[in-house]
C-alpha cells in the first residue's frame, strides 16, 4: 500500500496542474490524498515519481486517472426517502406547463448510479419521454462503464434493498441482466440521456435547468470551491429551479454561496434557487 | 496528558460503553470527541438523539467541512465515512464500504492519526468484526496513545482482540478505568 505525504500529493497537483492544465488544489486534501493513493494501488504504481511519470508521459493515462480518482455515487436508491420524496412531493405537484422544457442535469457521473436511478424513477411515473436528461462526464472510461450498464453485484445488492424501501411499482429484477457473474443494469432506460464530456471546472454548462442533481459530489471539494460550485449551479438553474445536494453536505453557516437558495427539504439535501 | 482529539470506534455492544463513557466526561471537556459506531446504513435519524440522552457534552452527526471544537462530540452520520480533514475539520466521503462499514472506524481513525499525530487518543469498544485494527494502528504509528477496551469486559471481542493482534495497544482498559484515564486529560 503507498501512503502519500503532503509534499507528494502537492507535487503531483503541480505537475498535473502543469501538463495537463487541470487544477486539483480545489479539492479536499484527505478525500484527495485517499483518492490518489487508491488510483496508485488499482494501477500498480508504487511511488509519486511513477505516478507523475504515467501522468506525463502515458498520454491514456489521463482518463484512467480522471476515471477512478472521483469516488463513485454509492449505489442506486441512496437515501431511499429522497426518491420517495421525489416520486410522491416533487414531481406530481410540478405544473404540466413544466414540462414542455424540463431539463435535468446530473454534473458528475463516474458509475452512473443516480442517473439511473432517476431514470427508473422517471419510467415509473411516466415521465421519462417527457424530460430531457443531462449527463456530465469527465472520462471516455465513466462514459463507456454507464452506458455498458455494467455494475458491481456488491452494490446491486444494496440498491435491491434501496429499492425495497422506495417501495418502487416494479420488481428491481426488471431493471438488470446477469451475465458472467455480473449485473448488467438496463440501457434502453438512459437511451435518451444526452452526455457531455466536460473537464472538472465545468465549462460546458447548461442553462435554465429546473433540476440538478448534484449529490455528494462538493464533500470531496474544499470549501472556497464548494461557493464557486453553488454559485454555478445557481447560475444554469432556471428561475426557481431545485438543486438537490448529499443530506450532510454543505453547511449554510460555512458556505456563503449557499444562502442564495431556499431550503424546500433540508433533510433530503433539496434546495430552490431564490428568485 | 496533551491531546488534540480522542477518537472512539465501536460496534455490536459498545452502545451501553459509548453512553457510559459519555456521561462521564465533564461539560468543559477540553478536545473535541469523535465517535466512529457502526450504525445501519438506511438508519439517517435516532441514534444521535439516543446517545445524547445521558451525555454531558453536546453530540452532533457534523455536515461535511464542520469545524471541529473543544466539548462537543461527532457521531460519523448513517452512510458516510468520516474524515479528519487537516485544519480541524470534518470532511465526510462517500467511498465503497471498508470491512463491510460504512462509516469505516479504520478510515475515520487512520486520517484522524494524520491530522493530529502524537496529540490523539484512540479507543476501540466491543464489536464483532475487524474494522478499527488497521486504524488504531495507525494512531499507535502516529504516536498518539491507544486504549481497547478489556476484551474479557466486551459482549463481543473481535474487535478489541482484533487491534491487539496488530498493535501493542497502550492500554487495555475496563470502562471504569477508560473513564478515569479521559478524566485526566487536561
Amino acid at each position: 500500500m503507498v501512503e502519500l505525504g503532503i509534499v507528494d500529493i502537492r507535487e503531483i497537483i503541480r505537475i498535473i496542474k502543469k501538463t495537463h492544465d487541470i487544477d486539483f488544489s480545489v479539492f479536499a486534501l484527505t478525500s484527495f490524498k485517499y483518492n490518489l493513493e487508491k488510483v496508485m494501488n488499482l494501477n500498480t504504481i508504487h511511488s509519486t515519481d511513477g505516478l507523475i511519470r504515467k501522468l506525463t508521459e502515458d498520454p491514456d493515462f489521463l482518463d484512467l486517472f480522471l476515471n477512478d480518482l472521483f469516488t463513485p455515487s454509492t449505489e442506486m436508491f441512496r437515501d431511499p426517502s429522497l426518491w420517495r420524496w421525489l416520486r410522491e412531493e416533487y414531481f406530481p405537484k410540478l405544473p404540466e406547463r413544466h414540462f414542455d422544457n424540463f431539463k435535468i442535469w446530473f454534473p458528475q457521473n463516474v458509475s452512473g448510479a443516480e442517473l439511473f436511478t432517476m431514470c427508473i424513477l422517471l419510467q415509473e411515473i411516466d415521465l421519462l419521454q417527457k424530460v430531457k436528461i443531462y449527463a456530465t462526464v469527465y472520462s471516455n472510461k465513466s462514459l463507456e462503464y454507464i452506458k455498458s450498464g455494467s455494475y458491481p453485484l456488491k452494490k446491486l445488492e444494496v440498491s435491491i434493498e434501496n429499492y425495497k424501501r422506495f417501495q418502487g411499482s416494479e420488481d428491481f429484477e426488471k431493471y438488470y441482466t446477469m451475465k458472467n457473474h455480473e449485473a448488467i443494469r438496463d440501457t434502453s432506460l438512459i437511451s435518451n440521456v444526452e452526455f457531455i464530456k466536460d473537464n472538472i471546472n465545468l465549462n460546458k454548462t447548461l442553462q435554465n435547468v429546473k433540476l440538478i442533481m448534484y449529490r455528494n459530489v462538493m464533500i470531496y471539494l474544499n470549501p472556497s470551491r464548494q461557493n464557486e460550485m453553488l454559485d454555478k449551479m445557481q447560475s444554469c438553474l432556471s428561475a426557481a429551479g431545485n438543486l438537490i445536494i448529499g443530506t450532510k453536505e454543505v453547511t449554510r453557516t460555512s458556505n456563503a454561496s449557499a444562502l442564495k437558495f431556499d431550503i424546500v427539504n433540508e433533510g433530503e439535501g433539496v434546495y430552490k434557487k431564490k428568485i | 496528558m496533551n491531546f488534540k482529539a480522542v477518537i472512539i470506534g465501536g460496534s455490536a455492544g459498545s452502545f451501553q460503553v459509548v453512553t457510559r463513557i459519555l456521561s462521564s466526561l465533564p461539560n468543559n471537556f477540553p478536545v473535541p470527541v469523535l465517535l466512529c459506531l457502526h450504525r445501519l446504513k438506511h438508519v439517517r435519524s435516532g441514534f444521535v438523539e439516543a446517545l445524547s440522552l445521558k451525555s454531558s457534552i453536546p453530540i452532533e452527526e457534523p455536515n461535511d467541512k464542520e469545524q471541529l471544537k473543544p466539548g462537543k462530540a461527532y457521531l460519523a452520520p448513517a452512510n458516510y465515512h468520516m474524515f479528519v480533514e487537516l485544519a480541524n475539520r470534518i470532511a465526510l466521503s462517500t467511498e465503497s464500504s471498508v470491512n463491510h462499514s460504512r462509516p469505516s472506524i479504520d478510515l475515520s481513525f487512520i486520517t484522524a492519526a494524520n491530522a493530529y499525530r502524537d496529540k490523539l487518543l484512540g479507543i476501540i469498544l466491543s464489536g464483532a468484526n475487524r474494522d478499527g485494527a488497521a486504524g488504531l494502528k495507525a494512531v499507535k504509528d502516529k504516536g498518539g496513545i491507544t486504549i481497547v477496551q478489556d476484551p474479557n469486559e466486551c459482549e463481543v471481542k473481535t474487535m478489541t482482540e482484533s487491534a491487539m493482534q496488530l498493535t501493542k495497544v497502550d492500554y487495555v482498559y475496563k470502562t471504569d478505568e477508560i473513564i478515569r484515564f479521559l478524566s485526566k486529560i487536561k
